[in-house]
């Protein structure tokens, strides 16, 4: 089964219909990027899957499930729609992390309000949060940043922050990693930690959304590739066949005029 | 005679201070309920929120003062407030309050709407509940940008004490000035100068310590 599959999705803003019926499936383990010119629905694709846009029409289906489902009417409360988020994890073109908290807080401090849930939180206390700090140490490991756990986000570079942000999004291990852009914000030498980070998950088979504008490292690093224009999918495949033999002209158009600036 | 208005200026200053820390207690609480309804989606209650607050800012506080005392007793016949200085006290207490909440909702206004909506949905993704986000992601910052504006205000709330003598409150400076008609003393006037300074001074020195407290993160 797959872990994802997104069908028929649709989302107007008023009269724009910024997404056009999108269609595609992921499989576990593997990377998509989306790739497509400014204002093609990239941004607003990831927020749906993140919950931070409702679809107007549409199914989100994760591991067979449905999360999303425009047919069904039910309204989904608070809580049901905090649990489908967890599904997700999502890195932001612009890190967003929380500036009052050190670099081991940011990863740690949503997995600290949700143990609170938990119903033996008060006897293990101790235990529970000894456990969510190992955790997030391992995470900042991971992204190479142990050493400045304890700094905060003023303190670190924009590719420090980014990292952090992708520690923070592993923390409550999201079945599906997303990144809007996560290096577009960069200064040009930065961007190259980060994508060996993103790098470094892709070869522990972390299952990832990439929307990105890096050619080269999306070839390098994708499984499948979706070529979004105006709201639609216009070419999805392997790497291969969307860079080397992509067969429609939108798309051809677009990575010439990618290639002309790399 | 200096230790006389040495301790008639006390007893004024301890009046003084009752009205600057009810009006902080009071103000604070009430100014944040204000700035939610002045952000608030149901666009008749911001709307009306927002014209209260243009009026009380818009308008003299010693005007208010004057009407909140005055206005029960001549419009409807009936002195809300209760006679004698308790009533006096009271009714300058909820001008005060009341004015003072709507300078700080605006302060609390601008504080929350500058906070990125990044933040928000940064919360929002990891899972958090909406007082989750507000109160361990939101309110930090909101803190860290409001606590110049809100000295500011703190400041000017420390003069405008001396306005509630319009009402026969009996502050520091009505005492202070009570000596030019008793004794022909002017000095003891000049002498409470010393005591707004010397508070100011102090609250100046607190806000200057919580600003520096503040300085670990950046918004
Ligand atoms: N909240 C919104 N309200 C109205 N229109 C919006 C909103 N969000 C996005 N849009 C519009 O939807 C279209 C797609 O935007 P989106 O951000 O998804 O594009 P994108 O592919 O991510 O572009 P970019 O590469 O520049 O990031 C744009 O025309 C944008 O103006
Ligand atoms: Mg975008």
């Amino acid at each position: 089964m797959s872990i994802l599959e997104v069908k028929n999705l649709r989302k107007s803003f008023g009269n724009t219909e910024v997404l056009k019926d999108i269609n595609f499936t992921l499989e576990a383990g593997e990377v998509l990027s989306i790739i497509g010119s400014s204002g093609s629905g990239k941004t607003t694709l990831l927020r749906c899957l993140n919950f931070l846009e409702t679809p107007d029409s549409g199914l989100i289906l994760v591991q067979g499930k449905p999360l999303f489902n425009s047919e069904d009417t039910t309204a989904k409360s608070d809580a049901e729609i905090r649990r489908s988020r967890q599904h997700f994890g999502l890195v932001f073109q612009s890190f967003n992390l929380f500036p009052q908290y050190t670099a081991l807080k940011n990863v740690t401090l949503a997995s600290e309000l949700q143990a609170k849930e938990r119903p033996d939180y008060k006897t293990n206390k101790k235990y529970i949060l000894e456990d969510i700090r190992k955790n997030g140490e391992r995470l900042l490991t991971q992204v190479g940043l142990f050493d400045k756990r304890d700094n905060y986000p003023h303190q670190l570079s924009g590719g420090q922050q980014q990292r952090v942000a992708i520690a923070r999004a592993l923390s409550l291990s999201p079945d599906i990693l997303c990144f809007d852009e996560p290096t577009s914000a960069l200064d040009p030498e930065l961007t190259g930690e980060v994508l060996k980070v993103i790098k470094g998950l892709a070869d522990h088979n972390t299952t990832m959304v990439i929307v990105t504008h890096e050619m080269q490292f999306a070839r390098e690093v994708s499984d499948k590739v979706l070529f979004m224009d105006s709201g639609y999918v216009v070419e999805y495949g392997t790497p291969e066949e969307v860079f080397d033999h992509p067969q429609h002209e939108r798309t051809q158009q677009f990575l010439l005029r990618y290639s002309g600036n790399e | 005679m200096f230790e006389t208005v040495l301790l008639s200026l006390s007893e004024g200053f301890v009046k003084s201070l009752e009205v600057f820390f009810l009006t902080l207690i009071g103000a604070i609480p009430l100014g944040l309920l204000i700035s939610f309804g002045s952000m608030s989606k149901f666009k008749p209650l911001s709307f009306l929120v927002k014209v209260i607050v243009w009026i009380v800012r818009g308008s003299p506080l010693m005007l208010q003062l004057l009407i909140i005392y005055f206005g029960p007793g001549l419009i409807f016949g009936n002195n809300w407030w209760g006679s004698g200085s308790e009533g006096r006290f009271i009714a300058a207490m909820v001008a005060f309050i009341f004015n003072y909440a709507c300078y700080f909702s605006e302060i609390f206004r601008g504080g929350i709407e500058g906070i990125p909506q990044g933040q928000y949905e940064a919360g929002e993704v990891l899972g958090m509940t909406k007082s989750q986000i507000f109160f361990k992601v939101i309110l930090m910052q909101v803190v860290k940008r409001i606590v110049p504006p809100m000295g500011n205000e703190v400041i000017t709330l420390i003069k405008d004490t001396s306005l509630v003598r319009v009402i026969s409150v009996y502050e520091l400076m009505w005492n202070g000035q009570s000596f030019i008609k008793s004794s022909g003393l002017i000095w003891p006037l000049f002498f409470t100068g010393v005591f707004y300074l010397a508070f100011n001074g102090i609250v100046t020195l607190l806000l200057g310590y919580a600003e520096k407290k503040l300085d670990y993160f950046k918004v």
